[in-house]
């Protein structure tokens, strides 16, 4: 009876914050719009980040209450549900592109947005609950819909799934906040919100030191921030006042990016430069260490590997897709784009940590013997190129960046399921610990393999597009500097490619299965995993042959940016 | 309005507080209530009296003390609460020799309804972890123990709140002091209330002892002003400060150790931790919030009323560099020690003295007054104590509601080892995820409330640091007020602050629990009723803190800084 009386009690806290959540989810639906005669639907706001983070609120909540043997029984459901509610968003976004819902008008000068909607959300300080897409932010929104289902589908038998899957979920709905937020304090709050959901992630499926990893991911990530958010708030005081509805009642200043760049770019257009270059520089320098740290760009890189390696597939899939590329997404938001003239001044540094970032990462690939912190340096490497791109100053060489931004996010989680799937039916990552492998998992052997050459850059897939396009941009400006990134190319090569070929091939007809398995026979991939990577090889294609469909968006953003911003023609 | 005392308006003002006073009393009267009957002399005649003799069975119940303060504290606390949505409130009190003893303000009643929040969910936490046995039969000697104190913790519970009160409507520093005292003097007895630990009762007279003499010391300055001014009205006190002598800024000087002692400033911190540790969870609580804002008014009155240079004079106020190395002392200090706490209550304690370093900070930038081009210095002033207000309000809900979660688990034994912690979130994840949202708000990551107030803290030292600069167009950095790298600082803190914060959500969902906390974690319908308004408020307030926003802004306003 006793049991049963505190069972009615934790349902009632339940029902509590339930009825919280879906209260919050109400005003969200009532925020009043600062454009009343917009009468348009909002395709952003709830169906793209307010649903994925609802939902998996929801589920926890209703998780956390039940029995270890019930949420065993949940799992399932669960599961289910959450790969439903991760296919929506998915839905919607596609359907954006392909203007299957409404005609969106994705041909848009600089600063502008398709979809644009502006809610008041803080009236005091002038802080709006502000979205839109456009062709930087609407190839990210795209990846993170399509990583959420892919990962939830490739960590389909993940312990503990009633908990695992729905912060999933959630981490999908805060990355896409990132991309869409276009106002500073709602980027920022997304931007720290995306921590709390891989905090857990690391935390609750960690390996061995997942407790020293999550904590130095989440210190480590906003310890960097708060410097960022101070150059914010510096940057909020130093504009000018003004009045109309974005600006705070109060202040008088608006977290609004989009008065900001308008601002920003009337002022340098003329003769002026935006507050001057002393203090362009020291912001635009604190901005970037946020971005930076995020990226990561090497002096900055240490937390990444921990994180990685500790945590999960299904968290290494989404931060390594996704989450890396919000300090690529936030550098070209916000700072180059309000500061290209210290963009200018900071060219070579820029150039220096990514050329810095690129070798280092490719070197200390070479010496790993983990296959997932190998597969994490590499990602540092490759990140070390979108840098090269930002520090190109050409038009080609951000287009570059975008595209590498976007390709990295279809191949970086194939290698993170491959590894994931060593870990997962071998029990070990260790690079000479296990040899002939083809000959027992000829699957992951394939897939394996096919992963390893689209992040090494073979033509036709992916990675090749923007490591080219990179190197287009990078001749006219740093001239012979080139050789350096091109013998990286061919280190990658190497580790890849030797890495392979102690795990997969060698070792004889029989192979050498690792000491892990205990004699017993290894076991081949899933069939959630091998969905969810074939998924993933069939667009890393796709995305090679025809780099133009997502190109052509990036291609516009670039020259529309370099328009407003840098006061130059096309390409 | 000016009223003379105890006139009808002054009732109509002050009915909250009346009302707490005559609740004081009934919790005095009602448990005393019996059968007692007074024989009136050499007759046979008996009146009945009903003080004192058998107890009513129903008044008697030891429930009752309890359940009347809550009610009293409830009760007036809605009043003030519907009486401020209305807007401005503006009633002086003054004598018949035109001294102003009591001003009731948007600032002062902003304050009220912090301390009665405060109070009022430490007295409905308490209902549980200090709870009354009504069930009859055997008693054992704990139970009996519990229910012998139960009306004199709610008596010192009302009076705290009476004191803190009276310290909001002050407008002269002798009453001001008096208020501090009658709240002060009912903490330190509180604090030695937890009589089931050992260090209950040495951290009560080690809180004090170092208290009466941080009392003592500003009760020095508080006469060596009298000798200066030849009053202690603020108004005259702040009229004749300009040109007041080296004597003026030394009683100043000792009086901001009397209050820095209650804000829990470094170095007169050291009490802080003890008395945190020692105190039953509410009332650490209480000590960590309400306590904390009672030092704050009395700092925002000394600093920002009387001692900051007259109207828009030039120049900065001369505590400004005291200040400033005071407040970064103070976070750094609290935040490395917290590192190093693996008692929770002491961790929270180092974490307050820290939020108090930040405050500091904020108040240090408002000392920059009128430099560069800033014409009206007034508006800066308003902004940083909006979001001083703002940040002391929001206290109460997160950290009050994390000393709430550790009173919870110091129903089934004590909170004072890290470990008692562990696997919270397993054993019941709900108090386990509202007790991490507290750690997170407390270090500030958005969009709870503690984010939304670190905000407009370092929001207002930039302002004040940038100024106006925008208006000649470009800026360079060297041209910013040095204040800003007070903000600088802050972050870097609350960088730092993050590693023991995150130190217990790890522990949480982590470890597994001792052998001794395997069961379902104690009920407690109240302590659970409080901790859920904690973070209800804890989120709301950071997803939408607009109302108490422009509140803040209201309270700030009616202190007329230039």
């Amino acid at each position: 009876m006793g049991s049963n009386q505190a069972l009615d009690i934790k349902n009632k806290e339940f029902m509590l914050i339930g009825g919280l959540l879906i209260i919050v989810a109400g005003l969200m639906a009532f925020f009043p719009s600062l454009n009343e005669s917009d009468t348009t639907v909002d395709w952003i706001s709830l169906p793209l980040v307010g649903f994925p983070i609802i939902v998996s609120c929801i589920l926890l909540a209703f998780a956390s209450q039940e029995s270890r043997a019930r949420k065993e029984v949940l799992a399932v459901p669960i599961r289910l549900f959450t790969l439903v509610a991760s296919m929506i968003p998915l839905a919607i976004s596609t359907a954006l592109f392909f203007d299957w819902l409404i005609l969106v008008d994705w041909d848009l000068m600089y600063n502008e947005y398709a979809l644009e909607k502006e809610y008041v959300w803080i009236e005091t300080i002038g802080v709006s609950w502000h979205v839109g897409m456009d062709g930087l932010s609407f190839p990210m929104v795209w990846l993170t819909t399509f990583l959420v289902p892919i990962t939830i589908i490739t960590t389909w038998n993940e312990k503990d799934g009633a908990t695992y899957h729905p912060l999933l979920l959630m981490m999908g709905g805060a990355l896409i906040g990132v991309f869409v937020a276009l106002d500073l304090f709602l980027f920022y709050v997304f931007w720290e919100l995306t921590l709390i959901p891989m905090f857990f992630l690391i935390l609750k499926w960690g390996g061995k030191d997942r407790r020293y990893a999550a904590q130095k991911f989440f210190i480590y990530t906003f310890c960097a921030s708060v410097i960022m958010l101070l150059g914010l708030i510096t940057l909020y005081f130093l504009q000018p006042e003004g009045s109309g509805a974005q600006y705070g009642t109060v202040t008088g200043r608006t977290f609004d990016m989009t008065v900001l760049f308008s601002n920003a770019t009337a002022y340098n257009m003329g003769d002026n430069v935006f507050l001057g270059k002393d203090m362009q520089n020291v912001l635009f320098a604190m901005l970037m260490i946020g971005f930076l740290v995020k990226l990561p760009a090497v002096p900055f890189h240490t937390w990444l590997p921990d994180a990685h390696v500790q945590a999960p597939t299904g968290g290494s899939m989404l931060l390594a897709g996704v989450m890396l590329k919000m300090g690529a997404y936030g550098m070209l938001r916000i700072p180059i784009a309000i500061f290209p003239d210290a963009v200018v001044y900071y060219q070579d540094v820029i150039m220096a940590i990514g050329l810095i970032s690129l070798v280092w990462g490719a070197i200390v690939c070479l010496g790993q013997t983990n296959l997932k912190k190998m597969v994490a340096y590499s990602s540092v490497s490759h990140m070390g190129v979108i840098l090269l791109g930002i520090a190109s100053m050409q038009p080609i060489g951000y287009a570059a960046a975008l595209f590498m931004m976007f390709a990295h996010g279809i191949i970086s989680p194939m290698l993170f399921a491959v590894c994931g799937a060593f870990k997962h039916h071998y029990h070990s990552m260790e690079i000479g610990a296990m040899r002939g492998m083809a000959k027992w998992s000829p699957y992951l052997a394939v897939y394996m393999m096919f992963a390893w050459m689209a992040s090494l850059g073979l033509p036709l897939l992916a990675g090749f597009v923007a490591e080219l396009m990179v190197m287009i941009a990078f001749w006219p400006e740093y001239g012979w500097w080139i050789l350096l990134p091109g013998a990286v190319l061919a280190i990658t090569a190497a580790y890849y490619l030797w890495s392979m070929q102690r795990t997969i091939f060698e070792g004889g007809d029989e192979g050498q299965p690792p000491e892990s398995l205990n004699g017993e026979t290894p076991p081949d991939i899933t069939l959630s995993e091998n969905i969810g990577m074939i998924i993933l090889a069939i667009f890393t294609v796709i995305f090679g042959i025809f780099p133009f469909i997502a190109l052509g968006m990036m291609d516009q953003w670039t020259v529309a940016f370099f328009e407003g911003v840098f006061n130059m023609g096309g390409i | 309005m000016e009223v003379e005392v105890f006139s009808t308006e002054f009732w109509q003002a002050f009915a909250p507080e009346a009302i707490l006073i005559v609740g004081l009393l009934l919790i005095f009267i009602i448990p005393n209530l019996g059968n007692s009957k007074f024989r009136i002399p050499l007759t046979k005649v008996q009146v009945p009296w009903f003080l004192g003799g058998r107890r009513f069975s129903i008044t008697g119940s030891p429930a009752i003390p309890g359940m009347l303060a809550t009610a009293t504290l409830f009760t007036a606390l809605g009043m003030m609460v519907i009486e401020s949505v209305d807007g401005n409130m503006d009633t002086t009190t003054v004598t018949s020799n035109g001294l102003v003893i009591l001003q009731l303000d948007n600032f002062s009643r902003f304050f009220e309804i912090l301390f009665l929040a405060a109070v009022l969910l430490a007295s409905m936490a308490s209902l549980d972890r200090i709870p009354a046995h009504t069930f009859s039969g055997k008693k054992s000697l704990e139970e009996l123990y519990d229910n012998r104190r139960q009306a004199d913790f709610y008596i010192l519970m009302l009076t705290t709140a009476v004191g803190m009160c009276t310290v909001a409507l002050a407008q002269d520093l002798f009453v001001l002091f008096v208020g501090l005292e009658l709240a002060s003097l009912a903490t330190y007895v509180l604090v030695g209330f937890h009589k089931e630990s050992k260090e209950g009762a040495e951290s009560g007279v080690k809180y004090f002892i170092v208290g009466s003499v941080a009392s003592g010391i500003g009760l020095y300055g508080l006469s060596l002003l009298y000798l200066e001014f030849g009053s202690l009205q603020l108004a005259t006190i702040a009229a004749n400060w300009a040109d007041s002598t080296i004597l003026g800024t030394i009683a100043l000087g000792l009086v901001l150790v009397g209050f820095g002692f209650k804000v829990s400033a470094a170095p007169f911190h050291f009490a802080a931790p003890d008395a945190y540790a020692g105190a039953n969870s509410p009332v650490a609580g209480v000590l960590a919030t309400a306590s904390k804002a009672m030092g704050m008014i009395g700092l925002v009155r000394v600093l920002l009323v009387i001692a900051l240079p007259e109207g828009d004079t030039d120049g900065s106020a001369i505590w400004l560099y005291t200040l400033a190395t005071l407040s970064v002392i103070t976070m750094t200090w609290g935040n490395v020690a917290a590192l190093g706490s693996t008692n929770p209550k002491r961790m929270l304690a180092y974490s307050s003295v820290a939020h108090a370093g930040y405050m500091l900070a904020a108040l240090t930038a408002v000392g920059a007054w009128k430099w560069g081009e800033i014409e009206a210095p007034g508006d800066y002033a308003e902004a940083i104590v909006a979001a001083v207000l703002f940040h002391l309000f929001v206290l109460v809900a997160f950290k009050l509601g994390a000393f709430l979660v550790l009173g919870l688990l110091e129903m089934e034994g004590g909170a004072s080892r890290l470990s008692a912690l562990s696997g919270l979130a397993r054993r019941d994840p709900l108090i386990g995820t509202a007790m991490f949202i507290f750690m997170l708000a407390l270090a500030g990551v958005p969009p709870l409330a503690g984010f939304m107030s670190k905000f407009l803290v370092i929001a207002g030292i930039v302002s004040t640091s940038v100024g106006e600069l925008w208006m000649n167009g470009t800026v360079s950095f060297s041209d910013l007020h040095w204040v800003w790298w007070l903000a600088l600082a802050m972050f870097i803190n609350s960088a730092i602050s993050v590693f023991y914060y995150l130190r217990i959500g790890v522990v949480m969902f982590l470890d597994i629990p001792e052998e001794s906390r395997r069961k379902p974690l104690p009920y407690g319908a109240s302590i659970r009723m409080a901790i859920w308004i904690c973070l209800v408020a804890t989120i709301l307030l950071g997803l939408s803190g607009d109302t108490l926003i422009d509140m803040c802004y209201r309270a700030a306003d009616s202190l007329n800084l230039a």
